[in-house]
């Protein structure tokens, strides 16, 4: 089942525009090693799931996997073949809104070896591109 | 052993002026501390990324002023890849300070032969140490964890002349039965399509 929340306040979500960079949740704050976006975007709850299957391979067993972000806004469309009007579309899937330097997943007790090969698998899946950043010591 | 760092006073503030100074390859700074007043400098960008990367902490200052510092506080970039600014607090050799330090972990646990997993529970622990003798990371030796134990900050090894301010029983690290997939998997309610939505109950009982 894909990542959603529990309640929210409003069914459907304007779109919005991703302004600026991240200034929170930019730093390896659980882990050893971070998967940081460099571009903004949405990123679906699909996806995210489909990066922590790419993912839990690879550090199952031997370290822990953190996602760091969570789809908070729904994202509405209107069937195919539909006339104009009729209102706004019902809400299609969930998806989580990042900026560019926001810190997607995150692996601790695994090599950095190991951490770049799961990053490199789990960035294909991603619709943004992204880099690997290292815990930076106190 | 201190790094030297050659710097500058600065008399260039706010935004524009700065982020011209940056450019140039140089990185504002404030020195402060003692009671003395504080002095706003510039750091050449090379000689300071190089510091840092090396885990240097204390710092002798020459050129614009005289003075042993440490590295309090460094600002980078929203990619972490540029320093933007650095804090800079006046020591001298004979103090302590606190200051906190990362933790590495050392060996190899016996409790991973048996299926575990060492799971770091603190990346770092606040320590009182003379300046002199501070220590780019503290070493956590696992070599005695076994399935099911944790081990605690009275077990790291501080240098000489160190104390530990944080908590000798917090536990640091631990070796656990890793989760499975099934243990992970919250058993959810069948056929949740969309969340429930604040307040609607109640103004369609209303209606």
């Amino acid at each position: 089942m894909a990542l959603m929340p529990k309640r929210v306040k409003h069914r459907k979500f304007q779109r919005g525009r991703i302004k600026g960079k991240a200034t929170r949740g930019n730093r390896v704050s659980f882990g050893d090693f971070g998967l940081q976006t460099l571009e903004g975007g949405w990123i679906s709850a699909q996806t995210i799931e489909a990066g922590r299957i790419a993912a839990q391979q690879y550090v199952r067993g031997e370290g822990r996997l953190y996602i760091r972000i969570f789809p908070h806004k729904s994202v509405s469309s209107t069937p195919l073949e539909t006339r104009m009007g009729k209102g706004k579309g019902e809400p299609d899937y969930w998806a989580a809104v990042v900026k560019p330097g926001t810190v997607l997943y995150e692996v601790g007790g695994v090599s950095e070896e190991a951490a770049r090969i799961c990053f490199a698998r789990l960035a294909h899946k991603m619709p943004v591109r992204c880099r690997l950043l290292k815990r930076r010591s106190a | 052993m201190a790094e030297v760092l050659h710097v500058a006073l600065r008399e260039l503030f706010g935004k524009r002026r700065v982020r011209r100074l940056r450019a140039g390859g140089q990185i504002p700074a404030v020195l402060y501390g003692h009671g003395k007043e504080s002095v706003s400098l510039s750091l050449p960008t090379t000689e300071f990324s190089m510091a840092i990367r090396r885990g240097t902490r204390l710092v002798e200052l020459t050129g614009g002023t005289t003075d042993t510092a440490l590295i309090r506080e460094v600002q980078w970039d929203p990619f972490g890849v540029e320093v933007l600014h650095a804090d800079l607090v006046r020591v001298s050799a004979d103090e302590s300070i606190e200051t906190p330090l990362s933790i590495e972990l050392r060996g190899r646990a016996p409790g991973t032969t048996q299926g575990g997993v060492v799971e770091l529970l603190a990346h770092e622990v606040v320590v009182e140490c003379p300046v002199t003798a501070i220590p780019e990371k503290l070493e956590l030796n696992i070599n005695t964890l076994e399935l099911g134990q944790s081990l605690t900050a009275a077990e790291l090894v501080l240098p000489p002349g160190a104390k530990l301010v944080t908590a000798e029983d917090q536990v640091l690290a631990q070796c656990i039965v890793p989760f499975t997939e099934e243990e992970e998997d919250e058993p959810e309610a069948a056929d949740i399509s969309e969340p429930e939505v604040i307040g609607r109950k109640e103004e369609e009982e209303e209606a």
